[in-house]
């Protein structure tokens, strides 16, 4: 019945969102759904055990295990960082008369709703039910990227909108191929998860492979994998910089989750090992994509999003390694890069706002004197920059460290490509924080900037982001690395 | 009742008149006639629901036919040709990469490409009975309708064909699906409800794009599909 109690939160929040006036109030609605979602998670992680199946639908529509409520922790977690953010960040909006007034209730409400079909999401037993949810998703973000009343805001969500969902369809071919696959082997068709992993080895592997590549184009394109990647930095680089942050930190999370479910279907069958040569090659090209794609580019939000296909892409290239320990640091790289990478996206928000060029979106960011103006803004870029590039003691050091590891014992040959196009992403985003940092008006020139005052609302979540992923990095606590564990052994990798 | 010669003869006439449908889909640059297509290939995927139902009496199928009938062959075309009437555009004449003759030639191939692996990956697993059943083709039409919505989708520059497109592609999956193996209801109806959404806000956006800015909200006013709200900040 616990699901219910977010719905209930949820909808509480739209009746309030619905009789509130002022953009404040709006804000602390969010806020407070947000810190609602963490206590009831924080509530199930401590005192229920997982996995339960609460709130059966006929044959267990929803469940909650040990990898759902990991990710329904790092959306709560980011949701609440975000909706704070916002704060500042869509008073600005308002001010700059970039958003409508009257789009404003609509903003709230689609966010409350795109918080509560994640969780939702990524409580789902059932397989369709998990994609019509994700469908959804894909609506209410790209509602959040279009809310700017600019016409390449409408046009990103357009192409957001379009590659994501025909990849899904294709992606539900393959689910009603799974479907079949599993009445022609059970009796009883279902795309239950639990059930189809008890009887996963049963399967033939043939039809199993059909399924898998079929479903994989669908999640890839939500996670923006390599070719499905294109409507990514645009829908990532014109959102709102609050959007973005859930955007990438999140809803990234959808696709590779799904991949994931899958994946550890196909991997208890003899199908499993000629699957893997697929994921790896995804997974390479999408880095290799990103890394490229990163080296001319000029604008600061879009670099961001490419480097977060880059992590998608080792995300797929721990994936197809599939030994436990792979598995694992998978896992830990989730919220890994979904902390970092958050933290990125308000800190680029910031400078954004400072430095946003009032001609068009897609001209590139004119960043100069940014010590001056926004220090802790640049700060949190450099130290979100060496952090999301893998450096000790932050997490991403150590997802990557043995996701990069692990791919060494399968392939010597394969590390070293993959070790040469991730230096030249890291060189990419090196090469444009210290040109653009370093930019500076020779004293006694004017300046003809107006400082844009940070509110402090904006600072506080970027700060609790950096110091999250600085901490967690150097003492993961030794229940969090037993509840990855459980994890691995739920998925049956171990 | 059930004779399967008579039940073969029907379902291959709606099978072709889904393609005849989907090719002019393809190819015609009117827009309303493109809507009229769309409904008019909705109502074929309907009367096979029916035939379905008439030849296998599992009671799902007539519940598919009655929110395919509702939802896709009244509701959502509806909605489109009432949109398009008010922005006015009538024609899309602009192909991005294919023209119409090249693009009824690919989907020629495309379907004779989706028959063999079709072909292929039922022969090694004998799900679907012989290669000759009307079960077997209602897959291979499907996944090619999928697929030449989805060249629409890619191939034209307005937002509004490229929605009809991804209709199309949705029938496909329906098509597919009735043939292939049966969903539980509530799946099938959330899709439904999903697709709505879906429509709803694409086209809401479409206005947006395929027509100037400064106007788009003037007529978001109009639509009433935008309420202005005064508020203190």
């Amino acid at each position: 019945m616990i699901l219910l109690l977010y719905a209930l939160c949820a909808v509480l929040a739209l009746v309030l969102i619905a009789v509130s006036r002022t953009h404040r109030q709006l804000n602390s609605i969010a806020v407070g759904l947000g810190l609602f979602f963490c206590a009831i998670t924080g509530y199930i992680l401590l005192y229920i055990p997982v996995p339960v199946e609460t709130f059966t639908v006929g044959s267990g529509y929803f469940f909650i295990d040990h990898l759902g409520l990991f990710e329904v922790l790092i959306v709560a977690v980011i949701f609440v960082l975000a909706a704070i953010y916002a704060r500042g960040y869509v008073e600005n909006l308002l001010a700059s008369r970039e958003l409508e007034t009257g789009s404003l209730k609509i903003f709230y409400a689609t966010w409350c709703l795109l918080e509560l079909v994640i969780v939702l999401a990524f409580y789902s037993d059932n397989l369709a039910l998990f994609w019509i949810l994700a469908e959804m998703t894909t609506i209410m973000s790209a509602m959040l990227v279009a809310i700017l009343s600019a016409k390449e805001n409408i046009d990103a969500a357009l192409k957001y909108i379009f590659v994501a969902s025909v990849a899904m369809l294709i992606a539900f071919v393959g689910l009603i191929f799974l479907f079949e696959i599993a009445r022609s082997t059970l009796g009883t068709g279902t795309l239950n998860w639990t059930i189809l992993m008890q009887h996963a080895s049963a399967f033939p592997p043939g039809m199993l492979i059909a399924a898998f590549t079929l479903i994989f184009i669908g999640f890839a394109a939500k996670s923006g994998i390599f070719p499905f990647h294109t409507w990514l930095p645009e829908a990532h680089a014109k959102a709102p910089s609050a959007v973005s942050a859930v955007l990438s930190g999140v809803l990234l999370n959808v696709g590779i989750y799904g991949i994931i479910r899958v994946f550890a279907i196909v991997h208890q069958t003899p199908a499993f090992t000629s699957i893997t040569p697929l994921i790896l090659l995804f997974g390479i090209f999408s880095i290799a994509i990103a890394a490229f794609s990163m080296l001319p580019e000029k604008n600061l939000k879009k670099l961001i999003a490419f480097s977060s296909i880059e992590n998608m892409g080792i995300l797929l290239v721990g994936l197809a390694i599939a030994t436990p320990l792979a598995i694992f640091w998978v896992i830990f790289h989730v919220m890994a890069h979904s902390f970092t990478k958050a933290s990125l996206f308000l800190s680029a928000g910031i400078l954004h706002r400072q430095y946003r060029s009032h001609l068009s979106a897609d001209a590139p960011d004119d960043i100069r004197d940014v010590f001056r103006f926004q220090p802790l803004a640049a700060w949190g870029l450099i130290i979100g920059g060496l952090a999301i590039i893998g450096m000790p003691p932050f997490m991403v050091f150590f997802s990557k460290f043995f996701i990069l590891f692990s791919l060494g014992s399968v392939s010597p040959l394969v590390l070293a490509l993959v070790l040469v196009i991730i230096f030249i992403a890291t060189a990419a985003l090196g090469y444009f924080v210290i040109t653009a940092f370093t930019r500076t008006t020779p004293p006694g020139e004017p300046v003809d900037l107006v400082p844009y005052q940070t509110p402090i609302s904006m600072k506080v979540p970027i700060v609790i982001l950096l110091a999250l992923i600085l901490v967690l990095g150097i003492l993961f606590p030794a229940a969090g690395s037993s509840f990855i564990d459980h994890i691995v052994t739920e998925l049956m990798f171990s | 009742m059930t004779d399967p010669e008579f039940f073969n003869g029907i379902i291959k006439v709606l099978f072709v008149c889904v393609i005849i449908t989907a090719a002019y889909i393809i190819t015609t640059k009117n827009l309303i006639s493109l809507v009229r297509a769309y409904a008019l290939q909705s109502l074929a995927l309907v009367l096979i629901a029916l035939s379905l139902y008439w030849y296998e009496g599992a009671g799902i199928l007539l519940a598919i036919a009655g929110i395919t009938l509702i939802f896709k062959v009244i509701v959502i075309p509806y909605f489109i040709s009432n949109v398009q009437e008010k922005i006015r555009i009538k024609r899309d004449i602009e192909f991005h990469f294919l023209s119409p003759t090249s693009s009824l030639l690919i989907s020629l191939a495309l379907m004779l490409l989706v028959y063999i692996t079709l072909s292929r990956i039922v022969g090694i697993n004998a799900v679907t009975g012989s290669a000759e059943s009307p079960f077997f083709f209602g897959a291979v039409i499907g996944i090619s309708l999928l697929l030449m919505g989805m060249m629409v989708t890619f191939s034209r520059k307005k937002a509004i064909t490229k929605v009809l497109g991804y209709l199309s592609m949705e029938n496909g999956v329906l098509l597919f699906g009735l043939f292939v193996t049966e969903l539980p209801f509530i799946i099938e109806f959330l899709i439904i409800i999903d697709l709505v959404i879906l429509i709803l806000l694409t086209t809401i956006l479409t206005v947006g794009i395929d027509s100037t800015l400064e106007e788009y909200h003037n007529r978001l006013h109009r639509f009433y599909l935008w309420e202005e709200q005064e508020e203190s900040p």
